[in-house]
């Protein structure tokens, strides 16, 4: 999985004080993405049962949310804390290159 | 795609309302004040402003003022008014569009009197009263319809009270125009704010705001006006309301969604979005985890508000949105006072809002889609 993009979510008022982004991804999302993607710390719901499977990591400062088979996922993150996506950004496409 | 997100925005519009746009974009542009060269003499805004008339209860039409919308309306009252917020009344069910302006606007930012809800989000005319008898108040600020419940307040009998205790009475008609009946003047309403994209079926950034003769407001804006091009000092007794250019395009697309909303009846458009509703909050009923907000309304607006055990409101959307392709909305609702009365916590709740064109087989489709989440 590579993040080639990001764009801010325009349902940034859901989540109150905090700010959404899209990251959109090279790819659509494979399990194996969204294995990738617990590599953020944090508590982590797979509802596998739906057509589309949803998936949720959620952390103090951040909320990851995404469905299997989108080329995006949603970041939310406080906004006193927004080094956190960059953090996961560089983690998900630094490990790529190496 | 099913949209249910019709109090945010309404979505189709109707083919009149499409075509109107292709017609005002084409044409040669209206004048205004600044050009002879109107296509074909029709007053497009006076048009407009009759048409808002007869749809909100208001004789005198020409007090109709056109804005981007409710929010620009609801900030040219209240500054206009230029009364200090510790001076008004109002309600935990507004929206930030009252709200803000309340606590920020210089010159008049404080903290307003506010009036609390029941659980359902229905605000108590005797409230009011209560408040009214025992302060130095100059005006009462009301949602007619919560964009959170439902909640359709008693316009009249707070009419009655702010009149009584001589209040200046402004309803905010966002979320019930065009969708229910409104009555303005017989509800002895001194200034009202609307949104054109909502119920109205315009396009968004098209609104206004009514004000009754004889209450005076400074205006927010101060431009050309097209006449009396010399002045440059305004008095009291002689303010323009409509100043730099209008959305001409927008209104006359607004005016013919005007007219289709008269054509199709209110009530039409109202009895059909009530069988929506109560179908939903029937099969809501059934489904477990499911807590509607509103549930014991006697009346509401065209939506439906609840949450549910399994999920946030938020991740419920995110999941309807982009597993079902169905289009809902999550979280306060720009409401944000309400929430703690009806007890829907800072999460807020999920909002299901209907239109004239939404059929049962869309409550089928979210009932459907809830119940492979349960």
């Amino acid at each position: 999985m590579r993040i080639k993009d990001r764009r801010k979510s325009l349902e940034a008022c859901t989540e109150s004080g905090w700010e959404a982004f899209d990251l959109l991804t090279e790819e659509p999302l494979e399990d194996s993405d969204i294995e990738q993607l617990r590599l953020a710390e944090g508590s982590f719901l797979y509802m596998k049962q739906l057509k589309k499977p949803f998936f949720k990591i959620e952390y103090h400062t951040y909320i990851i949310k995404g469905v299997k088979g989108d080329s995006f996922f949603r970041f939310a993150v406080h906004r006193d804390h927004k080094e956190e996506m960059e953090r996961l950004i560089g983690l998900i496409n630094g490990e790529r290159s190496s | 795609m099913v949209y249910l997100n019709n109090a945010a925005t309404s979505y189709p519009k109707p083919d009149a309302v499409i075509n109107a746009w292709q017609k005002a974009i084409r044409e040669l542009p209206s004048g205004q004040f600044r050009s002879s060269a109107d296509a074909d003499g029709a007053d497009i805004l006076s048009c407009c402003r009759k048409r808002l008339g007869r749809l909100l209860g208001i004789a005198d039409t020409d007090r109709i003022y056109f804005t981007s919308g409710s929010t620009e309306g609801l900030n040219a009252i209240i500054a206009g008014l230029g009364i200090e917020a510790s001076r008004i009344i109002t309600t935990a069910t507004e929206h930030n569009s009252v709200l803000r302006p309340l606590y920020n606007l210089p010159g008049i930012g404080g903290s307003p009197v506010l009036l609390p809800c029941d659980e359902n989000g229905t605000v108590s005319p005797e409230s009011l009263e209560e408040k009214a008898k025992n302060g130095d108040f100059a005006a009462f600020i009301l949602n007619h319809c919560s964009n959170v419940t439902g909640a359709i307040q008693d316009a009249g009998a707070f009419g009655e009270i702010a009149k009584r205790y001589g209040l200046i009475y402004i309803l905010d008609v966002s979320q019930s125009a065009g969708c229910m009946e409104i009555k303005a003047d017989e509800w002895g309403v001194d200034a009202l704010a609307f949104t054109g994209h909502k119920s109205l079926m315009g396009p968004q950034g098209t609104g206004g705001y009514y004000v009754r003769d004889g209450i005076k407001i400074r205006p927010l804006k101060y431009g050309g006006t097209g006449f009396d091009s010399s002045r440059l000092l305004y008095d009291e007794d002689t303010y323009e309301y409509e100043a730099g250019t209008l959305n001409y395009p927008g209104t006359e697309v607004l005016s013919e969604a005007l007219r289709w909303v008269s054509d199709t009846g209110v009530d039409s458009i109202r009895e059909k979005e009530r069988q929506l509703t109560d179908c939903l909050i029937s099969e809501l009923e059934k489904t477990d985890g499911i807590r509607i907000f509103g549930k014991y309304l006697k009346d509401r607006g065209p939506l439906v508000s609840f949450t549910s055990g399994i999920l946030p409101p938020s991740d419920i959307a995110y999941i309807l949105q982009n597993s079902f392709g169905i289009v809902t909305r999550a979280g306060l609702h720009c409401a944000p006072l309400i929430h703690e009365h009806i007890g829907s916590g800072n999460k807020g709740t999920l909002r299901v809002s209907f239109s004239y064109f939404n059929e049962k087989e869309d409550v089928d489709a979210l009932i459907a889609a809830l119940r492979e989440m349960a």
